[in-house]
């Protein structure tokens, strides 16, 4: 931990990834995500100590090949983009994915479909979580609710990546990205996974290393999807986060990621102080899916909450026991719901 | 202790960094602060706000009530006006706008902030004269920080440094005409 500084999240999020030993970063911009290319660039420029390698892609197609490519020579490596971008990027993904490359991509959600709006939202939650290119492939999901924590899981996103040799994403979103708060930088951190075994950085003097995305038969093709498949179910047994606040004694649980958790942990504090018992799971690995924090809840009422028409919920309700019990709260096209909101919202489950 | 905050207008008017200049002081006491700002895809005659919210510890950023608001233009108080907290403070820059709040619950006050710059020489500096009228409501906060952290923002020229330093003072000791 160093220094404490009120900055921008984009910005917080940006020096976090340089300090994790980020030293490329590949970009096209687009709001709510420019200040990281941006910080990027300025970064290059002016600490030229540090070797920072920015480019400015002609597209968000090239960018994600820019960072596939990077990737597969071992260093650390990312980009930042919004929906449109990501959508763009999304072959890359997929790309990635089969060959095994620990690329991190922060994807700052806005308000779709289309260019929508440049405000907060969570619309684009199916397309992170559930893979948004094609093929039977998964990218591990971090969703932060404060620039801290933003910052923090910006670092780790790059151990992940490493450690399963596959991509990552920081799911943020428009809000998060652009409000200030005050942040405790964390320090420098450096690789701990020695990845000469596989990457690709001339092979004089040894073994030529493949990295392939393309099967050679049905039978051969299906024992490469196994190994994938194999490492997402590691995955999903050691890398589910989340963190509940008073579930033990809640009649009403609400579940909310990302900015919306922060407004959701505002309304649980003003119904407890009404005397409603009220409390909320964060989840913060979006996949792996924390499934695991509605077990033993059976019997409460769970509201979700989103900026979106409802995506979340849909794995809220694979998770719990009784899938009547799941209410959906939402507001869409870059409306932010306030505490208030929620607690009227929370006021309605309790009258019923 | 928790301050629900927020400024509004239009891009242009600098509001977002009224709101800055604010946060940068407060965080200095050792506060909690977040600063959320909304605005278009434009950069000039957009809608621009913000929220500030500090307190103890981590709250929500987005508000559900504001103690004090500022309105800078017509259009933020017809879209914010339900948010100010019943017995709360409106803020209304009478310079921009004569419409009538509706509400009975707030207490609102008028003050020309683009003519009480204009008359220290520019109305551009009309946001820092509405923050120091806003400082009056924030008695936790110090002026003379305030003061410092302004002429911080406008170094690279010394006359904006004189301009709105003034600015700040004078609208922390306007007196409303009645």
């Amino acid at each position: 931990m160093g220094e404490k500084v009120f900055m921008q999240g984009n910005a917080a999020m940006a020096e976090s990834a340089i300090r994790a030993d980020c030293k490329f970063f590949f970009g096209y911009p687009i709001t709510p995500s420019s200040e990281v290319p941006e910080y990027y660039a300025r970064a290059a420029k002016e600490r030229p100590e540090e070797n920072i390698v920015f480019v400015q892609g002609e597209t968000e197609v090239a960018v994600f090949n820019m960072i596939a490519g990077t990737a597969a020579t071992g260093k650390r490596v990312m980009t930042a983009t919004s929906g449109p971008g990501f959508s763009l990027g999304q072959e890359a993904m997929s790309f990635m994915s089969a060959a095994g490359l620990p690329a991190v991509v922060v994807e700052v959600m806005r308000s779709g479909p289309a260019d929508g709006e440049i405000l907060a939202a969570q619309g684009d939650y199916f397309q992170a979580v559930k893979g948004g290119g094609h093929g039977d492939y998964r990218v591990l999901v971090l969703a932060p609710y404060s620039i801290q924590e933003m910052c923090e899981l910006m670092q780790e996103c790059f151990d992940l990546a490493e450690k399963y040799r596959n991509p990552v994403i920081l799911l943020t979103d428009s809000l998060l990205a652009k409000m200030r708060e005050a942040v405790e930088l964390p320090g420098r951190k450096t690789s701990r996974v020695d990845q000469r075994d596989w990457t690709l950085t001339g092979c004089a003097g040894r073994e030529h290393h493949v990295l392939t995305t393309c099967g050679d038969g049905a039978a051969q093709w299906e024992a490469f999807n196994l190994n994938l498949q194999e490492k997402y179910a590691k995955i999903k047994a050691n890398e589910v986060r989340w963190q509940s606040y008073q579930v033990e004694d809640a009649d009403i649980v609400l579940v909310a990621y990302g900015s919306m958790a922060r407004v959701a942990e505002g309304a649980m504090k003003m119904a407890r102080e009404e005397g409603l018992k009220v409390g909320l799971i964060r989840p913060i690995s979006l996949w792996p899916f924390p499934e695991k924090a509605f077990q033993g809840l059976a019997g409460k009422k769970f509201l979700v909450t989103e900026l979106s028409a409802g995506q979340m919920v849909e794995d809220v309700k694979l998770s719990v026991d009784r899938k009547e019990d799941v209410r959906f709260f939402g507001r869409l096209g870059g409306v932010v719901p306030s505490p208030k909101d929620i607690l009227a919202e929370i006021r309605k489950l309790e009258v019923k | 202790m928790k301050h629900e905050l927020l400024f509004s207008g239009i891009g242009g008017q600098g509001i977002m960094l009224l709101g800055e200049i604010l946060c940068n002081v407060v965080i200095e006491k050792g506060y909690q602060v977040s600063f959320a700002p909304f605005y278009g895809q434009e950069k000039r005659g957009g809608r621009t706000m913000c929220n500030v919210v500090i307190a103890d510890g981590m709250e929500s950023p987005i508000i559900s009530e504001a103690e004090l608001m500022l309105v800078m233009d017509e259009r933020s108080l017809k879209d914010y006006e339900h948010l100010v907290a019943p017995g709360g403070t409106l803020l209304l820059n009478s310079s921009m706008i004569e419409l009538e709040p509706q509400r009975r619950d707030i207490k609102v006050v008028k003050v020309p902030f683009y003519e009480i710059a204009a008359d220290l020489g520019n109305a551009k500096a009309s946001n820092m004269v509405a923050l120091g009228y806003v400082l009056r409501y924030l008695p936790f906060v110090d002026r003379e920080a305030v003061e410092k952290e302004v002429a911080k923002t406008f170094s690279a020229k010394a006359a904006l440094v004189e301009l709105n330093v003034k600015a700040v003072k004078t609208g922390y000791e306007y007196e409303e005409q009645v």
